[in-house]
């Protein structure tokens, strides 16, 4: 028994000092998984924020991806009394019953990638589906200023959000480069790596004025780079996309991949300590209002929607910055 | 826990074996009021109605699927399946409630689905307490098998995405509180209850711990022990099912995959309790305050804004804590049984 009694009180000594007071403004932010790199960031971005603004917020990261634990952690944030709950749904519909518990308690909630949500009071989003689809096409149209034409990669052709991505582009490109043309209907292959290559390789072979890739799914960009490498058509066939910082930073310094865009979770994180402090000072927001994080905000006040478009791009100058952090 | 206050209660070696109920129940006391001083001290709010609340709350969904998988370990097998077979079970109970217009179907409906969603879970669970009694294969293997069966079925029927949209009335059975406490404490008593007579006071409890004990011995000695089998995997089935039920009320919605952490936590808090993973030994109470203890650790670290990963590791120091502690009562147990002996 003595040993148990050694292990408790030193478990209490540990967590007696972290426990502050709760004069101060307090906010929890449930997020989809604990301990990877994307919500490691984003409880960088919180902390920093909250040191900044003088305010408590935690972030708690469940050990799975598992909605029943994110019920569970925003229970006891409800109990804990905190003013501000934040919130990266697993499963929107799963969590609306414990959030109207915790705006019926009173608490603010903030959510982030939960378009969906009701029993939210503001859901902030950093990319539009439109915005992200059209900077890509964009980055495309710079480099390519002759005309030709180009391939159109999504995850699978059941992802609604890789979908929309190129939807997005493909209207972008279809006005402004008539002279660009998309070949084919767009691939589903984005999301393997050895697809990507191959449908690369073949498309490649059938079309010798292929002049670029647009690929929306993380592994879309690395397989198409590859492929664009093994013909050695580096320079002459342009690959862009989002994709992992870590997994494609080589290619981006041989200039096989091209970049792409990605949005930043610690901004993610700083904006959830913001709004949450904004909104428990009663601060209402309004379109056109400035807010750090976010830039200027056009809030849909029947949808409860804030997109933004704050767009971080990889290319050679941020890759390595951002695959330091694990990104 | 000292030698002289066990000693009268020590009549006789088959007293010992069953690991002395009283003194399991009381060890984890002990710990549970050790945590619960720690935590008060530690954190103002943890003794506050609303975190009690909280833990209401948030204990019994566990603690039915912990008592799901509690008496398949006492017949000495292990059932995976639990998680699924709740989903499949709150599947149920989610199509018979759209069958009936969603958001308006009444009490009638609900009552149908209840019943419809045991009866899925109480099949479920048979089949599988069926394939161990009358094919012999090994309970993880069969519980495995029927694990990726309703994984595999409920995502090709949902096709991944979730049944929500449930009528208000089922928000009582996961949100309500009845002169305070929590409605789903109070269904997770009943049951856990229920459990405990059953295993303890009727022929059929008796039958599974003989048959935990020694499948072939309690055959020889004429128990029905395939009946038995077959019966506690459907009983395990069912309990799933109430789970089930639970979980669609607590979230309002449905998927496959939901509370799919909780598998190997019900595993801890059984051999928390002190259930034999051999089977044949174990009771309901250590079971439940191992639970407690669970929720305790875990609703604790959060209000102390301890991290997540950190609360699992906790839960792991404690259970070898938990067998070290055991096992030192265990060599004491026989080092006076071979003085009295002599």
């Amino acid at each position: 028994m003595t040993k148990l009694t050694g292990m408790v009180s030193a478990l209490a000594l540990t967590f007696g000092l972290a426990t502050s007071a709760s004069a101060e403004t307090s906010m929890g932010i449930v997020v989809k998984i604990g301990g990877i790199p994307w919500f490691n960031a984003m409880e960088d971005g919180i902390t920093r924020r909250a040191e900044e603004l003088g305010v408590t917020a935690e972030m708690i990261g469940p050990v799975s991806a598992d909605p029943a634990l994110q019920v569970q952690a925003i229970e006891d944030l409800i109990a804990k009394g905190v003013d501000v709950i934040g919130v990266v749904p697993n499963d929107e519909a799963a969590l609306e019953p414990v959030l109207q518990k915790a705006r019926d308690a009173g608490i603010i909630v903030i959510s982030h990638e939960g378009p969906g949500l009701e029993n939210v009071d503001w859901n902030f989003e950093l990319a539009s589906a439109e915005g992200f689809g059209e900077a890509h096409a964009k980055l495309l149209s710079d480099k390519t200023p002759e005309g030709g034409t180009y391939a159109v990669y999504v995850g699978s052709l059941t992802v609604p959000l890789h979908n929309a991505w190129a939807d997005a582009a493909i209207a972008w490109m279809a006005e402004n480069r008539p002279d660009l043309e998309i070949v084919g209907d767009r691939y589903g292959v984005a999301e393997n790596v050895d697809d990507s290559r191959s449908t690369a390789l073949d498309l490649i072979a059938a079309n010798p004025d292929l002049k670029g890739f647009l690929a929306f799914g993380s592994q879309g960009p690395i397989g198409a780079g590859r492929a664009v490498e093994e013909r050695r058509k580096t320079g002459e066939i342009h690959v862009m996309g989002p994709f992992s910082p870590g997994q494609g930073r080589k290619m981006i310094h041989s200039g096989v991949l091209t970049g792409g865009f990605m949005w930043n979770p610690a901004q993610a994180g700083e904006v959830f300590v913001t709004l949450g402090d904004m909104l428990v000072r009663g601060e209402t927001l309004e379109s056109g209002m400035d807010v750090p994080g976010l830039g200027v905000i056009e809030p849909d006040a029947d949808a409860r929607d804030i997109i933004t478009d704050n767009l971080l791009e990889i290319n050679a100058s941020t890759v390595d910055d951002l695959a330091e952090k694990g990104l | 826990m000292s030698d002289t206050r066990r000693l009268p209660g020590l009549k006789g070696f088959k007293h010992l074996k069953t690991g002395g109920p009283a003194g399991e129940n009381l060890s984890l006391l002990v710990m549970l009021v050790l945590l619960v001083v720690v935590f008060a001290i530690a954190s103002p709010r943890f003794l506050t109605g609303a975190n009690l609340g909280s833990m209401g709350f948030q204990m019994p969904l566990l603690g039915l699927l912990t008592l799901a998988m509690l008496a398949p370990i006492l017949s000495g097998g292990l059932n995976l399946a639990i998680v699924y077979t709740a989903n499949i079970s709150g599947l149920t109970l989610a199509w018979t409630l759209m069958q009936f217009g969603g958001p308006e179907a009444g009490i009638p409906a609900f009552i149908l689905g209840c019943a419809l969603a045991v009866i899925v879970g109480a099949l479920a669970g048979a089949v599988m307490g069926g394939v161990v009694a009358y094919v012999g294969a090994h309970p993880i293997l069969v519980s495995l098998a029927m694990m990726i069966f309703l994984r595999g079925l409920g995502e090709f029927l949902t096709r991944g995405g979730d049944i929500s949209g449930f009528p208000d009335h089922m928000h009582t059975l996961g949100h309500g509180s009845v002169m305070g406490i929590p409605v789903p404490l109070i269904l997770f008593a009943v049951i856990a209850l229920g459990w405990h007579v059953l295993l303890r006071r009727t022929p059929h409890g008796f039958s599974v711990y003989m048959t935990g004990s020694n499948l072939k011995a309690a055959e020889y000695a004429g128990l029905n022990a395939k009946r038995t089998l077959v019966l506690i995997y459907t009983l395990s089935g069912v309990l799933c099912a109430i789970a089930g039920i639970l979980m669609a009320a607590r979230f309002s919605s449905v998927r496959v995959g939901h509370g799919e952490a909780m598998l190997l936590i019900t595993v801890l808090a059984c051999f928390l309790g002190g259930i034999d993973p051999f089977g044949g030994h174990g009771r309901v109470a250590p079971v439940i305050l191992a639970l407690v203890i669970l929720q305790v650790l875990s609703s604790g670290l959060n209000l102390v804004g301890a991290n997540q990963h950190l609360s699992t590791a906790v839960w792991g120091l404690f259970l070898i804590a938990v067998m070290v502690l055991r096992s030192g009562q265990i060599q004491r147990y026989i080092g006076l049984l071979s003085r009295k002996d002599t």
